[in-house]
């Protein structure tokens, strides 16, 4: 800007020195006797040309590249503004592509490549173990084995960490606070430093004493508690009624645990005691060598607390994101390869646009070469107007990717991507924009400019552009690029297709429940209350009783780790007289009675336990039909035993009824309703009552005569009343709102809608390339059409002619874009859970696109079937 | 078209920078001021057409051997003066020895007899 006005001072200060001159050439002029006329004139034919001397002065100030640069920019601004239609069309088709591909990146950028913020996070692992059938499983360590593992030759550092619901005690309800109680080194071993005050650190932890009630605030629980106050570091907080002092506020991205305040953890040697362990590998340590060595490890700890450990496992140390990766790695990839087809729509949209000017733009371009610009000067010119309206592109592009970031943030699969992860237009994501704009203005731009830069002048200027046809080397170009961009919106619309056929197959699935008008709301006990069976089971119970008092209570029951659709503990089983063959697995459910009343599940055999039987913790149990199904082919389950050999509390934590890991009764069969998620077979089920195993979570479910959310305040002022402390899981949803939670409703929702957008918007692109070669074909052809219909020609003659010169460029298109998708049926398959690519969807997507090709066509088609001959012919 | 000044500002640059710089030497000058003293002090045979006189001053000021002002003049117009610097100065002696050794050499390869006798 400066460097632009110091140019402009000296262009004007050149200026005034020149008039300057021809003044005093003319007035001396004058002074000989000249008349005024007769010394202007002459003074200004000694001076020369004017213009010229302006120009080779300005050579002497050199930088004249720049000027080029500048006049090129001017030049192509003033083009442009003469042709907005185009310019618009040129620069959406491209905000559209880049747009779309800036904000992909920008989540791939956030949740694949760059993550976590904290130091050597490439080092920090998880602690998995593989079963011999089903997914990973998190290893939780007591205090002595986290010691232990402190120890091992491959680990550098081990932290630790506890989760606890705990309740601020300030305002009339208790509300509930995700605390994350971590070692006191955790601070240091993460790496991360607060955004005010410190963070926890050794001191805070001494050994062998209580830990300091000092807190740590995550940065989302400060901006919504809080209201982001920066004086808070001294403050205390009131949190289950102990107070804390607030020490620091951890930064936005430091999630770790999604804790809303971080506490100091002091490490215990009671065995029951488990916590989360965060391990680093030292620099060097191969994942193999680190397994193998924390194999012998681990079985050793499982010998010492079996409940624990699963019966066989192999140790398979996972990096913090590969369990993301894995999840939505793949989802993500595919949805950044669809943008990057929409983009190369938008250039072929573009190059189109510029070839059909092409022509129109021959005559300028000779003139200008015959005043001796050199061909290079003219593609630098060209490729100058291309890189505007890509960037033009970009700046619109990037300001729509910001709106379509925050969308697909809300739309991502809350527990698919780590929420450390910083997904924005941030400066890498802007470096790719303005690279990708770059690319795309010389890969839209060169063609055409290399073209142009070559015309044969004395042709083109004595022919009168309007007359020619394109010739057979501009047609082919033209239906080359119409065929591509044909094919790649079939692939792109074939993509929508599949995405959306699964996610409509899936929400027609057949649930086994009414989710409608319930919501279960989760009841988090406090640390060290309710201790014993006797006054936890009482405890239920009255929060049971106090909630049916409600009058838009329905029905309510106890679902402990019921709630559907992805439901009960993954437990092995056994049947009296009935040895297995193989490991029997069932989903654990603890339900009340009520449990079955609230979902509508029906009951098909037998009865379900009466709630004083519960109260006693009676050995009863309900299976659902696949377990009979499976187990009983031949009936006789009502009356069969089971036991579940893992079944035993571990107090005072999960307490449990006498004998839970011995024989129970099955009493009834029940529907099956899902409870392995949306997508997958529904597993066999039991269900016991909640009484017989009782951890420090519950959860109410209320079928409510009222959208429930509305009654959820005095759902929470009944829980109150039972227990003045009690508070309730801040995340409280509708039953159809834990649908809506599932991993592959969130994907399969954010796959098939994005990919059903960038298909609509492909479409749109193509017909716009279209419309447009068509439109300029029509508009050179007019004389031609006018020749024709003067000699007899019908319309209907005239609209076959020019539907013919598209359909082959169509149908090429169609062609190319079914074996493509064929050909890359695997990857969809592969990456869209649960689709796979029928014929039914193709023949759709062919007809839509043939329609809207046809709808293209016929516009302009018409125009040149409506040309008057005698109008046509006169307007040569 | 701009061929041709630029032959001859090619033909003229060591000797117009000279003129220039000498006609400076008597005191400040506006650009036609500077084209007039030339063609004056050459009894009207050294005519400096402004399309090589305005990038020579361009030149000579972008090296610094002569600086412009803006100055006002009687009808109340904006006018750029030049004058020597003094590295514009030097670079006059520089430019008049060598000048001075230029027309001796020539001088001495148009008149053979004379250098020898000379010498």
């Amino acid at each position: 800007m400066k460097l632009w006005w110091l140019w402009r001072k000296r262009e004007k200060e050149l200026e005034k020195e020149i008039q300057h001159h021809l003044q005093m050439a003319a007035s001396d002029r004058k002074e000989r006797g000249a008349t005024f006329r007769e010394a202007q004139a002459e003074a200004r034919r000694e001076f020369g040309n004017v213009g010229l001397v302006r120009e080779v002065t300005r050579d002497v100030w050199g930088s004249r590249w720049l000027r080029d640069v500048a006049e090129d920019a001017r030049y192509g601004t003033r083009m442009l503004l003469k042709n907005p239609g185009f310019t618009i069309v040129v620069i959406l088709s491209l905000a559209l592509g880049i747009g779309a591909t800036t904000a992909m990146f920008s989540v791939v950028y956030g949740v694949l490549v760059n993550p976590y913020p904290y130091a050597n996070s490439d080092r920090m692992v998880h602690l998995t173990v593989q079963q011999t059938r089903g997914n990973p499983l998190f290893i939780n360590l007591n205090g002595p084995q986290l010691q232990q593992l402190r120890q091992a030759g491959s680990v550098e550092s081990v932290a630790a960490m506890q989760g606890w619901n705990l309740t601020t005690t300030e305002g009339d309800l208790p509300e509930d606070v995700r605390a994350a109680y971590l070692t006191s080194n955790s601070f240091i071993y993460l790496g991360v430093p607060t955004l005010l005050g410190r963070g926890l650190l050794p001191s805070d932890a001494p050994e062998g004493q209580d830990p300091e009630n000092v807190a740590v605030l995550g940065y989302q629980f400060w901006q919504r508690h809080y209201n982001g106050d920066p004086n808070i570091v001294g403050k205390k907080i009131q949190l289950v009624h102990k107070s804390y002092e607030i020490i620091g506020v951890a930064r936005p991205r430091f999630t770790w645990g999604d804790g809303e305040v971080y506490l100091p953890l002091k490490l215990t040697a009671d065995p029951a005691r488990t916590y989360f362990p965060m391990t680093r590998l030292k620099p060097g340590v191969t994942r193999a060598a680190a397994n193998a060595e924390l194999q012998s490890l681990l079985e050793q700890f499982a010998k010492q607390t079996p409940s624990h450990f699963p019966e066989h496992f192999h140790v398979t140390l996972a990096g913090l994101n590969d369990h993301f990766v894995q999840r939505i790695g793949g989802t993500l990839y595919l949805l950044l390869a669809a943008v990057a087809l929409l983009l190369l729509i938008g250039c072929g949209n573009v190059s189109i646009l510029l070839l059909a000017r092409g022509p129109a733009r021959q005559h300028e371009l000779a003139v200008r070469s015959a005043l001796g610009a050199g061909r290079s000067r003219i593609v630098r010119q060209l490729l100058t107007e291309a890189l505007m309206l890509s960037l033009g592109g970009a700046a619109i592009g990037v300001a729509l990717a910001n709106g379509l970031v925050k969308l697909i943030v809300d739309w991502l699969p809350e527990f698919s991507f780590p929420h450390e992860a910083a997904i924005s237009i941030n400066l890498p994501v802007l470096f790719f924009s303005v690279d990708l704009a770059l690319l795309t203005g010389i890969v839209f731009g060169i063609s055409p400019a290399l073209r142009s830069a070559r015309p044969d002048l004395a042709q083109v200027m004595q022919a009168n552009t309007r007359k020619t046809t394109a010739g057979v080397r501009g047609r082919r170009t033209h239906s080359i690029l119409i065929a591509g961009q044909i094919a790649l919106t079939l692939l792109l619309l074939a993509g929508a297709g599949v995405a959306m056929q699964g996610f409509v197959g899936m929400m027609r699935v057949n649930l086994g429940y009414d989710p409608h008008n319930t919501m279960s709301v989760g009841i988090p006990v406090h640390d060290d209350t309710y201790t014993t069976w006797e006054a936890r089971g009482t405890y239920f119970h009255q929060l049971l009783g106090k909630v049916s008092e409600m009058p838009e209570a329905v029905s309510v029951g106890l679902s402990t780790n019921a709630t559907p659709p992805n439901n009960g503990w993954d437990e092995r089983f056994e049947i009296s007289g009935q040895p297995a063959a193989e490991e029997q697995r069932a989903r654990l459910n603890f339900v009340s009675a009520g449990y079955f009343v609230v979902l509508r599940i029906p009951l098909l055999q037998g009865r379900i336990w009466y709630e004083d039987e519960a109260m006693h913790g009676a050995k009863l149990a309900l299976i659902n039909q696949a377990l009979a199904r499976q187990y009983f082919p031949n009936g006789g389950a009502i009356g069969s035993e089971i036991r579940v050999p893992a079944l035993k509390g571990e107090p005072p934590l999960d307490l449990s009824a006498a004998g839970s890991d011995t024989w129970f009764q099955v009493v009834g069969i029940v529907g099956d309703a899902r409870n392995d998620g949306l997508r997958n077979p529904i597993m066999p089920s039991v269900y016991v009552p909640y009484t017989i195993m009782m951890p420090v979570f519950t959860q109410i479910l209320v079928r409510t005569s009222v959208p429930p959310l509305t009654v959820l305040h005095a759902v929470r002022e009944q829980v109150h009343t039972v227990d003045s402390d009690q508070q309730s899981d801040r995340d409280v949803r509708d039953l159809d709102g834990w649908i809506k939670h599932e991993p592959e409703w969130e994907q399969g929702h954010l796959v098939a809608t994005l990919f059903a957008g960038f298909g609509i918007l492909a479409l749109v692109l193509a017909a716009t390339g279209l419309y447009s070669v068509i439109s300029y074909t029509v508009a050179q052809r007019t004389g031609e059409f006018g020749i024709r219909m003067a000699l007899g020609a019908m319309r209907k003659d005239v609209l076959l002619i020019v539907f013919r010169s598209a359909a082959m460029s169509v149908a090429a298109g169609v062609l190319a874009g079914v074996m493509l998708t064929i050909s890359l049926h695997r990857v969809f398959t592969r990456w869209i859970q649960g689709s796979s690519l029928d014929a039914l969807i193709l023949v759709g997507v062919i007809l839509l696109l043939v329609a809207t090709s046809g709808l293209s066509c016929f516009i302009p088609a018409r125009r040149a079937s409506s040309v008057d001959p005698t109008v046509a012919l006169r307007y040569e | 078209m701009n061929e041709r000044y630029r032959n001859r500002i090619e033909l003229l640059q060591g000797t117009l920078d000279l003129l220039i710089l000498q006609t400076l030497l008597w005191g400040r000058q506006h650009g036609y001021g500077i084209s007039q003293a030339i063609r004056a002090n050459s009894g009207d045979l050294l005519q400096v057409d402004a399309g090589s006189l305005y990038p020579a001053l361009h030149r000579l000021e972008k090296q610094k051997w002569i600086c412009a002002d803006w100055k006002i003049s009687e009808n109340k117009q904006e006018v750029k003066v030049y004058r020597l610097t003094a590295a514009g100065r030097k670079q006059l002696m520089r430019e008049r020895s060598r000048w001075e050794q230029i027309s001796d050499a020539i001088g001495g390869v148009l008149n053979p007899g004379k250098k020898e006798s000379a010498s």
